[in-house]
């Protein structure tokens, strides 16, 4: 297919018209987009003010006793990462935002379900090579990107880990905010010094995921900033036609169609 | 405005929001929402809630011993002074028929239990004790409580000189009739030290160290509640776990 004009797979709803600069379609459903930001919202304060009711106990042992796994006991985590502003002020932040993160969590859930947004999100048969290919892509290993559908093989991935990762910061929660009510659930944990230390971890590779996010949209399709925020997608800046990896063929023009095959 | 300004615009707005966000306290307008919060756990919490559900640390956990740390409000450790207040004695008033002054010796002549429990601190520390004592559900039936008392206060001799009054925390009724819910005058088999609230204290591994009030002197009854030293200052009032 000759430069400037691409069509797009029928399988996809999303239109193309033949001039770039009016070549948008939509990405988003205006409800994936708000759960997107409210999420930002609430995840952003259940990590502060979970890291500043930490801080009130930066460590994992149980009084008079010692803790295998975490080197840095005693380092409280910067004033800068948290929220709160002191142990109860971030408590009670905690365990209201808890509500909204849990609520608009399930909310998104049953709309990608409902709606099937779902199939372009659950990794299936396939995607684990395709990830290792979108792996050695990003690694200059390989010279062009692998086809992908709306997501590549890595996004599908982690958007389908950040979900259950949240299911596992909630059981954990529940067990480190009622150890004797839901006794049977910290006892299964493996008690509540354990339980704090799996709710920990957790968040840590929430805040891993979200930063290789943002970083990953920054530097490889920040276009797609906009269809976060209004729903619409240059389809021509598509980081598959860019051949784009992290801060490399950034403004690069479309080179080849979303259909052509590598 | 061209798209790329919108996005540098918000992008600026969002870096500066979260910046301004970093350590604060939260936007002062949120303050009623946290309270309506707070009150409605506390309904979840209360409905979750029942006598069944017991404490049980892992018998391999040892017990934490010298390792617990000592807590109270007065600058130093409050001790009890017999040459100027006399015998210490546990009141029990209130909502009761019959209102109590114990002494130590008959505090100790009602059925005792030693239990080995957790010792859960909102700081997000845990310490395995084990406490001596008499079932706060025995003494209520001693005192005769009247099916009007919903709560609970505990009264202390320990004195925050900065705020003048004891300290004290109130608490449900139902917590406080929880099987684990201890007058407390032993721990790990010696006699209760100064350190963790001599001559008697309030123990139970169903609400937060902060609830559980040292240094005891009354025990009132009351239709009501009636806040409590940490939760007057912002720590949630049930204080459940």
């Amino acid at each position: 297919m000759t430069d400037g004009t691409t069509t797009h797979p029928p399988a996809t709803a999303e239109h193309v018209s033949a001039e770039h600069a009016t070549a948008v379609v939509r990405r988003h459903h205006w409800f994936v987009r708000l759960t997107h930001w409210i999420n930002v919202v609430a995840l952003g304060v259940m990590i502060g003010s979970g890291l500043q009711i930490f801080n009130a106990y930066p460590r994992f042992n149980r009084r008079g006793a010692s803790f295998c796994c975490y080197p840095f006991a005693g380092h409280a985590v910067p004033h800068w990462a948290t929220f709160g502003a002191w142990l109860a002020g971030a408590r009670n932040w905690h365990f209201a935002m808890m509500w909204l993160f849990v609520v608009n969590g399930l909310a998104y859930v049953a709309f990608i379900w409902l709606h099937g947004e779902w199939r372009d999100l659950v990794p299936r048969h396939g995607d684990a090579r395709d990830a290792w290919e979108m792996t050695k892509f990003y690694l200059f290993v390989r010279r062009r990107h692998p086809h992908q559908g709306k997501h590549n093989a890595l996004q599908k991935f982690t958007y389908t880990a950040i979900p259950i990762l949240a299911v596992l910061a909630v059981i954990t929660g529940l067990a480190i905010w009622k150890p004797v009510t839901l006794g049977w659930l910290t006892t299964a944990l493996g008690g509540f010094a354990l339980a704090r230390f799996w709710h920990f971890l957790v968040m840590v590779a929430l805040v891993v995921l979200s930063l290789v996010h943002v970083f990953m949209v920054i530097s490889v399709d920040p276009y797609s900033l906009r269809s976060i925020v209004t729903g619409k997608y240059n389809p021509n800046r598509a980081p598959e036609l860019r051949d784009a990896r992290p801060f490399y063929h950034l403004f690069t023009r479309a080179r080849r169609s979303p259909d052509a095959t590598t | 405005m061209q798209r790329r300004d919108f996005l540098a615009m918000s992008g600026g707005l969002g870096a500066s929001w979260l910046l301004a966000a970093c350590g604060s306290r939260g936007p002062r307008g949120a303050e009623r929402v946290l309270r309506y919060a707070m009150r409605k756990n506390e309904v979840v919490e209360r409905a979750l809630f029942r006598h069944t559900s017991m404490d049980s640390p892992a018998s391999k956990w040892q017990l934490a011993g010298s390792a617990l740390p000592s807590y109270f409000v007065a600058p130093t450790v409050p001790v009890w002074d017999t040459a100027m207040r006399g015998a210490w004695t546990l009141e029990v008033s209130g909502l009761v028929r019959r209102p109590l002054r114990l002494t130590m010796a008959q505090l100790q002549s009602l059925p005792a239990i030693t239990q080995r429990v957790n010792h859960y601190c909102v700081e997000g520390w845990t310490a395995v004790e084990s406490w001596t004592g008499c079932r706060l559900s025995e003494l209520a039936r001693a005192a005769q409580v009247l099916p009007e008392a919903h709560y609970v206060d505990f009264q202390s001799f320990d004195v925050d000189p900065s705020v003048g009054t004891g300290y004290h925390e109130s608490w449900d009724i139902e917590s406080a009739m929880h099987p684990q819910t201890l007058i407390a005058y032993g721990l790990d088999g010696h006699e209760l030290a100064p350190a963790h609230g001599a001559p008697a204290r309030l123990y139970s591994p169903v609400k937060l160290g902060y609830k559980n009030t040292k240094y005891l002197t009354r025990i009132v009854f009351m239709p009501q509640r009636n806040g409590g030293y940490w939760s007057d200052q912002g720590y949630e009032w049930y204080g459940g776990t």
